[in-house]
């Protein structure tokens, strides 16, 4: 149980880290080269990397800090967090669906930078699932 | 104190993600600008123009002949690195050209081909057309087609059709340019333009350089491109 928690608590800090970094990228413009590595210029630069003025990797940012924080307080016997956390990792995991989907089939360039992403939430997604049925078990 | 110890863990992860959000975003921008940048012209009094830092490069040489536009004593000598899907080069383009009608013969540029093959699904393709066409002597009729419509075609799933529009409309000899693109002078050409990029230290597009000196990318909107090139025309005696 707790172990779990540690390793959700852990991802949120990488796919923080991650979120942080898209965010400064965005917000200095220094992606707006062209590199062999990455296509993340492009997925920034679209129209989808905005939502209501906020860079959508901001919003990534401040779910990270949330769900890092619902995990340290669940860790410390605040319960509440728990199923809270939960809620908030099913929701961010459908969000990656999306953006991914976007990424495929609309964008059509692929940012690695928002693939780790999605790749931290989908682990969060079986932490969070792996806690619930060990929960039930007990 | 194991009340507060998680909210003290989580103000401590909040500062840290904060902070180093405000340290990144205030040194990354940090560009060498010039404290006393000489006031002579206007137009250097709209932004601040960072100093030409950048050491002398000569790199092997690039496909022959160059794909250039202007004279061969013109002071200003600018080479660029291209891929006709990167969007910055697309917007890079019509900045070029507007430097070319400004400056006019002072002026000399050099278009690479650098295309970004697993970024960018189209930009060989691209970088294939304009070289095949540059074998029928019309490069940048063709270049300047493919660089105006990249939004109309690098979302397609088949270019070449469209690259045929082009050729066809710039009036040259489709069958051959379809036997071209695929041929091995187009293919040496794009491999030695990259060879050129590579040996240069380019690692991305665009990729400027004046006078063997690379041009920093934050350097080349139009207005601060235009103050570059006085300056390096005023540091030319021209």
């Amino acid at each position: 149980m707790k172990k779990l928690y540690t390793v959700a608590a852990l991802l949120s800090l990488v796919g923080l880290a991650d979120a942080l970094y898209l965010t400064i990228e965005h917000v200095t413009g220094q992606s707006v080269r062209c590199t062999i590595i990455s296509g993340c210029s492009a997925v920034l630069s679209s129209p989808y990397a905005v939502v209501a003025g906020i860079p959508l990797a901001a919003i990534g940012a401040a779910a990270y800090f949330t769900v890092f924080s619902l995990a340290i307080l669940t860790l410390f016997g605040y319960h509440w967090a728990g199923l809270l956390m939960r809620g908030m990792v099913i929701t961010m995991f459908a969000i990656s669906v999306w953006l991914i989907y976007l990424q495929a089939f609309v964008i059509r360039e692929f940012c690695q930078y928002c693939l780790l992403s999605a790749t931290i939430t989908l682990a969060l997604l079986v932490v969070v699932t792996l806690n619930h049925r060990l929960h039930r078990g007990n | 104190m194991k009340r507060i110890l998680p909210f003290i863990i989580i103000l401590v992860v909040l500062g840290a993600a904060l902070g180093s959000a405000w340290y990144l975003t205030r040194t990354i921008p940090a560009s060498p600008t010039v404290p006393n940048q000489p006031a002579q012209s206007p137009a250097s009094q709209g932004s601040p123009v960072a100093q030409q830092q950048t050491p002398v490069v000569q790199g092997v040489p690039g496909a022959e002949p160059a794909h250039v536009l202007g004279p061969a004593d013109a002071p200003v000598k600018i080479e660029e690195f291209g891929d006709f899907e990167c969007p910055p080069c697309g917007i890079f383009h019509p900045i070029l050209n507007q430097m070319k009608a400004e400056f006019g013969d002072k002026l000399q540029i050099t278009f690479r081909e650098f295309p970004l093959v697993p970024t960018h699904q189209h930009a060989l393709a691209a970088a294939s057309a304009a070289e095949a066409a540059g074998l029928q002597g019309k490069f940048w009729e063709m270049h300047d087609l493919i660089y105006d419509h990249q939004n109309d075609w690098k979302k397609e799933f088949d270019v070449r059709p469209i690259f045929e529009g082009y050729a066809k409309q710039i009036g040259i000899d489709v069958e051959r340019y379809k036997r071209d693109m695929n041929g091995e002078l187009v293919a040496q050409r794009i491999f030695a333009d990259g060879k050129r990029g590579h040996s240069l230290g380019v690692k991305g597009t665009p990729t400027v350089f004046m006078n063997g000196r690379e041009v920093p990318f934050e350097n080349l909107p139009a207005d601060k491109l235009r103050v570059v090139i006085q300056n390096e025309l005023r540091s030319s005696g021209k």
